[in-house]
């Protein structure tokens, strides 16, 4: 009988037994697996979601990137960027802070949006009604286009008239409330759980802020022309603006990866690491209390003539079967606990839809097979070491007289 | 009595240690601070001296304001104690003025700009309206970016930023007590570990159930001879429930004792990390509390079930006749 077959038999002798070790590694390994994926879910998901917008660079007014400070003179600034060979589309972003008063509603706080005209599409969807083109040159009270959740939250329509007073920080200011009349419903990009969203025109945008004369903006997109590299774009950026900074979206997930991703990374290897030692330790005792209950059963073996190398072969298969059925039900298992618990992270205010903080990535998987692969063969060490060192009449006497 | 290997007789107060340490991070592996201060967000760099952190008797012992700086931005700007610096409320340096370096400060732990680099600065109230003020606009010498409150009744919170905002519309006012809200971002949290450490007793517990059964297997001829005997099942099982009761215990206690050495590790590694006093691991009593209350019945109960099944077999098949 080879010593696969005698470990197949082994585990097998007691299904009870065997069903709950994989059980145990199958729970432990969708710890792990999902700790893999939170500590590059973040990073994978941000990423995605800065490319699919189409726009490879970023331009804003101050290296402390993401910290807010706005660039003055913003459409001088998108002109001069969109003259420049590497360019192919520039989109000015600007936003501010607004209470929408709806009558017989709490007041709610939303992120008052503008981008420049034809950069529409990819910030947001329409899912109902019309875009803000639609009715930009009209003489009628300023349009608006709004989340699905704000419109949900206040139950708004498109033809409803929504009245909205921008918040103005760092200064005494009593700015009256203007009102729009919603055009269209939409899934804007980067929307997220607990914030809403309201774009409208730049003219409506101004007014609003009661500052017709200021021309500032939180950011300015830009899209290389193909096939120029964003490095390179932001090359060229640097050396004819030095009034702003910009950078690649690889350089912006590297920088939010260094901090605001951080601590869910830091908390995946430490749990990560946990998990590891615990699933060693735990397939160690099984394995351990399992050739402690078989001593004489190896000490007959041993007599027999089966040399040592077989009967740690036998243990190495016993720990593999154990082990590496737990590890494959742990690849669907964690998954589905990803999901679990993406969902509750994503109950964090301000988390755009579309991010995730747990990705499935197949090297992801793999990595998770090796760990698993790994603790098998280290958990099966102590057991191999106990079962080859046994004293073979020491212990047939013993099994005899006890 | 237990004709239990050495090491496995190691091994599973282990296992159940490691249950509860699990527990305990999976609870307290988060960034907690007993104070916390929240101030909206603000471009500048400079803040009001609110705590009378700069002393007075330093102040203006010549024509330069003194200034007290954060450990980090004085050790990012390379400057040092009785150092001239400048600072300006505009990037472009706009409106600068000369401040002598008086000290440097640790800012308060803030679990919300943690992973931030605290480039900060506390000036005198009169020399931050200096730094600031707009001349073009007289009442920019009176703005203020956050104003403190001590109520007389902290649980009065609620109220007062209600009535302040009706009476300031536009203002944000805000409680330094933990948010009610199932959407902040520390309850949050806190459902997140409560859900990795569920996970984790429902994985243990399978392995515990594991290794029970195979102890109480190895026990079968000596659970045979002591009802052959006519010992009654009753005091079989409850020689069993206080062995299980002794071996949770120590092992949630080594769980425990685990739990606390390795927080001060992991305190040391996340705030060298991150570099700030936060706590990020605290193992308090009530946590310790609570994993003693999950591991110590689990590990009893595995115990008893496995036992239990024995129990239920004739004395004849127990003894192998």
């Amino acid at each position: 009988m080879t010593s696969r077959a005698l470990a197949w038999r082994t585990i097998t002798a007691e299904p009870a037994r065997a069903a709950l070790a994989i059980a145990g590694v199958t729970v432990i390994g969708a710890l792990l697996f999902d700790m893999l994926m939170l500590s590059q879910g973040l990073l994978v998901s941000f990423r995605e979601m800065l490319d699919t917008t189409g726009y490879d660079v970023r331009v804003v007014a101050t290296d402390a990137f993401p910290g807010r400070v706005d660039i003055t003179n913003a459409s001088e600034v998108a002109a001069d960027i969109a003259g420049l060979p590497e360019v192919r589309d520039v989109a000015v972003v600007r936003s501010d802070r607004a209470i929408v008063v709806v009558p017989d509603r709490p007041a709610t706080e939303v992120a008052l949006l503008n981008l420049s005209e034809g950069a529409e599409r990819q910030g947001w969807r329409i899912v109902e009604g019309a875009d803000l083109g639609a009715i930009r040159r009209s003489e009628s009270s300023p349009p608006a286009v709004i989340s699905r959740s704000l419109a949900r939250a206040l139950g708004l329509r498109p033809g409803s008239a929504l009245p909205l007073r921008v918040l103005i920080s760092g200064a005494a200011s009593a700015v009256p409330l203007v009102t729009f009349t919603v055009v269209g419903i939409a899934e804007f990009q980067f929307e997220g759980n607990g914030a809403e969203a309201l774009a409208t025109t730049f003219d409506a945008f101004q007014r609003a802020r009661a500052s017709m004369s200021s021309d500032t903006a939180d950011l300015i997109l830009v899209a290389s022309r193909p096939p120029i590299e964003a490095a390179a774009t932001v090359a060229a950026i640097s050396a004819r603006r030095h009034d702003v900074h910009a950078f690649s979206n690889e350089q912006i997930v590297e920088r939010f990866n260094e901090n605001g991703f951080a601590y869910f990374r830091q908390i995946s290897f430490v749990l990560s690491t946990i998990t590891l030692g615990f699933a060693f330790l735990l397939v160690t005792s099984l394995l351990t209390v399992s050739v402690n209950q078989r001593l004489g059963q190896v000490a007959a073996l041993r007599a027999l003539g089966v040399p040592r190398h077989r009967i740690a072969a036998t243990l190495v298969w016993e720990s593999a079967l154990l082990v590496g059925a737990g590890g494959l039900l742990s690849l669907p298992t964690g998954w589905l606990l990803a999901l679990e618990l993406d969902r509750i992270l994503r109950d964090m205010p301000n988390i755009p839809e579309r991010l995730h903080f747990f990705v499935l990535e197949p090297r992801l998987a793999l990595w998770h097979l090796g760990l698993i692969a790994l603790t098998g063969v280290a958990a099966v060490l102590y057991p191999v070491w106990v079962a080859a060192r046994l004293p073979i009449a020491a212990t047939l006497r013993f099994e005899t007289i006890s | 009595m237990a004709n239990l290997g050495r090491a496995g007789r190691t091994l599973i107060p282990v296992a159940i240690g490691c249950l509860v340490t699990a527990v305990v991070f999976a609870q307290t592996t988060k960034p907690t601070s007993s104070t916390v201060r929240l101030k909206p967000d603000t471009t500048s760099i400079a803040t009001a001296n609110d705590d009378d952190t700069v002393p007075d008797h330093t102040v203006r012992e010549n024509s330069v304001p003194q200034v007290l700086l954060s450990r980090h931005l004085m050790r990012e700007a390379g400057v040092l104690v009785g150092d001239v610096v400048t600072l300006a409320a505009d990037a472009d340096g706009a409106g600068s003025t000369l401040f002598r370096v008086a000290g440097v400060y640790e800012p308060t732990p803030d679990p919300r700009k943690f992973s931030a680099q605290r480039l900060e600065a506390r000036l005198h109230l009169a020399d931050l309206i200096g730094l600031a003020e707009d001349s073009a606009d007289p009442a920019s010498g009176d703005i203020v970016s956050a104003i403190n409150l001590a109520l007389l009744d902290r649980k009065d919170a609620d109220a007062v930023a209600a009535a302040i905002v009706r009476r300031v519309p536009g203002a944000r006012v805000s409680s330094t007590q933990p948010s009610n809200s199932p959407n902040d971002p520390f309850a949050v949290l806190e459902r997140f570990h409560w859900a990795i450490a569920i996970v984790t007793v429902t994985g243990s517990t399978a392995f515990l159930l594991a290794l029970m059964i195979m102890r109480a297997e190895q026990r079968r001829d000596i659970i045979g001879i002591l009802r052959l005997l006519g010992v009654p099942s009753r005091s079989i099982l409850l020689e069993v429930l206080l062995e299980g009761l002794l071996i949770a215990l120590g092992g949630a206690i080594f769980g425990i004792v685990m739990a606390v050495a390795a927080q001060g590790a992991i305190n040391r590694f996340f705030q060298w990390r991150f570099d700030t006093t936060l706590v990020f691991v605290r193992v308090t009593a009530v946590i310790a509390w609570e994993a003693v209350a999950f591991a110590v019945p689990l590990g009893v109960a595995a115990g008893l079930a496995a036992s239990w099944t024995l129990m239920r077999r004739s004395v004849v098949s127990l003894v192998g006749r």
